[in-house]
């Protein structure tokens, strides 16, 4: 055990640093969302209804959703990198809550309706959901883990499905804008499956990464 | 004397801009703070190790301070990180000795009674308090600990496992 320790050292050592500020990875997100927007409209093209300025409901509520869930998640991520004992930032719960009506609802329809047919899951349309989603929410999340990683978040495992949550809701937005299908047996299993796998990957992944 | 939330604030705004002797003065005060703060919550033999390493998180850590708000609750986060961090490490049952001449009264002072680490133990079930407090603060074996608290030797290493991990989940709980 050392006994001594020596203050100067690290008076020495003394850089001045850059405060970090809540634009910065706010700036960084919708970036990396407005990427992943434009890499798949120009790689797959957006929505027909989009594109002639009509937007359907049921795709412009999924998009509202998905993005106040992002936007939610997201200031959540940013305020565990600076850490306050008696902070609390709880709001996120009920975007999320929002966002469960959906799989809530189709699951509500399929116990009335049953039985559901296959079809109406549209199963080779939602892999591709999953796929495209995915590699958008990695490229936002791992922008968002390397900035996590300057701050000093204290509850890592938090951090870590807060982070895939943001994720998964940007990178299902993108994919939303392309995405053809609007029925809801369709969004509350696919985008519902896109979002949880997301977080569940930014819990597994992202604590080792930002342990300090 | 320990300068006040106000006073450490102000000047590890200026130590972020670089200022050597407001850094110096926020490490000292903070080495004291610290000291206290650990108090019977560790074996005293490792609270200047905690410290230490408490110095050298805030030290890396810096830039994660935001001047516009208080400063001894954003310390006590990461002081309270590096607790659970430590607890997590066995260290030998012979070191369970405990320092009244430290200790702090954590009701003399609202704000101080607040992010304080008793507070975080107050949220933890009796049982899983029990056990942390008996194996990892006081440095009791399984069975030791077994035989002073009445759970079962099992018991007792679920209750750790299931507390530790509350704790670690709890750092910024007020």
């Amino acid at each position: 055990m050392r006994t001594t320790f020596d203050i100067d050292e690290l008076v020495n050592d003394l850089q001045p640093v850059r405060r970090l500020h809540i634009w910065q990875p706010v700036a960084l997100t919708a970036l990396m969302t407005m990427i992943a927007v434009f890499s798949i409209a120009s790689v797959y093209g957006l929505r027909a209804d989009i594109m002639a300025g009509h937007m359907h409901p049921m795709a412009m509520l999924r998009a509202g959703v998905l993005l106040l869930l992002g936007v939610a998640t997201m200031l959540a991520t940013i305020a565990t990198a600076r850490p306050a004992v008696g902070r609390n930032s709880t709001g996120w719960r009920w975007a999320l809550a929002m966002a469960a009506l959906f799989p809530m609802t189709a699951l509500v329809l399929a116990v009335i309706e049953t039985p559901v047919s296959l079809e109406a899951l549209h199963m080779t349309l939602g892999m591709y959901c999953l796929r495209i989603s995915f590699i958008s929410a990695l490229l936002i999340g791992g922008t968002l883990t390397l900035w996590l990683r300057q701050g000093a978040p204290t509850s890592l495992t938090q951090a870590g499905w807060l982070t895939g949550l943001a994720a998964g809701s940007f990178g299902t937005f993108a994919f939303s804008l392309h995405c053809p299908e609007t029925g809801i047996y369709y969004i509350g299993l696919w985008y519902s499956l896109s979002v949880a796998l997301s977080a569940l990957i930014g819990r597994l992944l992202v604590p080792p990464l930002i342990r300090w | 004397m320990i300068a006040n939330d106000n006073s450490l604030s102000r000047l590890m705004a200026l130590a972020q801009d670089g200022d050597q002797s407001a850094y110096r003065t926020v490490l000292s005060e903070c080495q004291i703070w610290l000291a206290r703060y650990f108090a019977r919550r560790i074996c005293p033999t490792l609270v200047d190790d905690l410290v230490q390493e408490t110095l050298m998180s805030l030290h890396r850590k810096r830039s994660s301070y935001d001047p516009a708000r208080p400063f001894l609750p954003w310390l006590a986060a990461i002081a309270r990180y590096r607790w659970v961090d430590q607890l997590r490490r066995s260290y030998r049952a012979n070191e369970t000795e405990l320092d009244d001449t430290l200790s702090v009264d954590p009701t003399g002072n609202a704000v101080i009674a607040q992010i304080s680490i008793e507070r975080m133990l107050a949220f933890l079930p009796p049982g899983q308090a029990t056990a942390l407090q008996l194996v990892k603060i006081e440095g009791l074996t399984t069975a030791e600990a077994s035989q002073r608290c009445g759970q079962s030797e099992p018991l007792i290493k679920v209750n750790v496992h299931r507390g530790l991990k509350k704790l670690a989940a709890m750092v910024e709980k007020e």
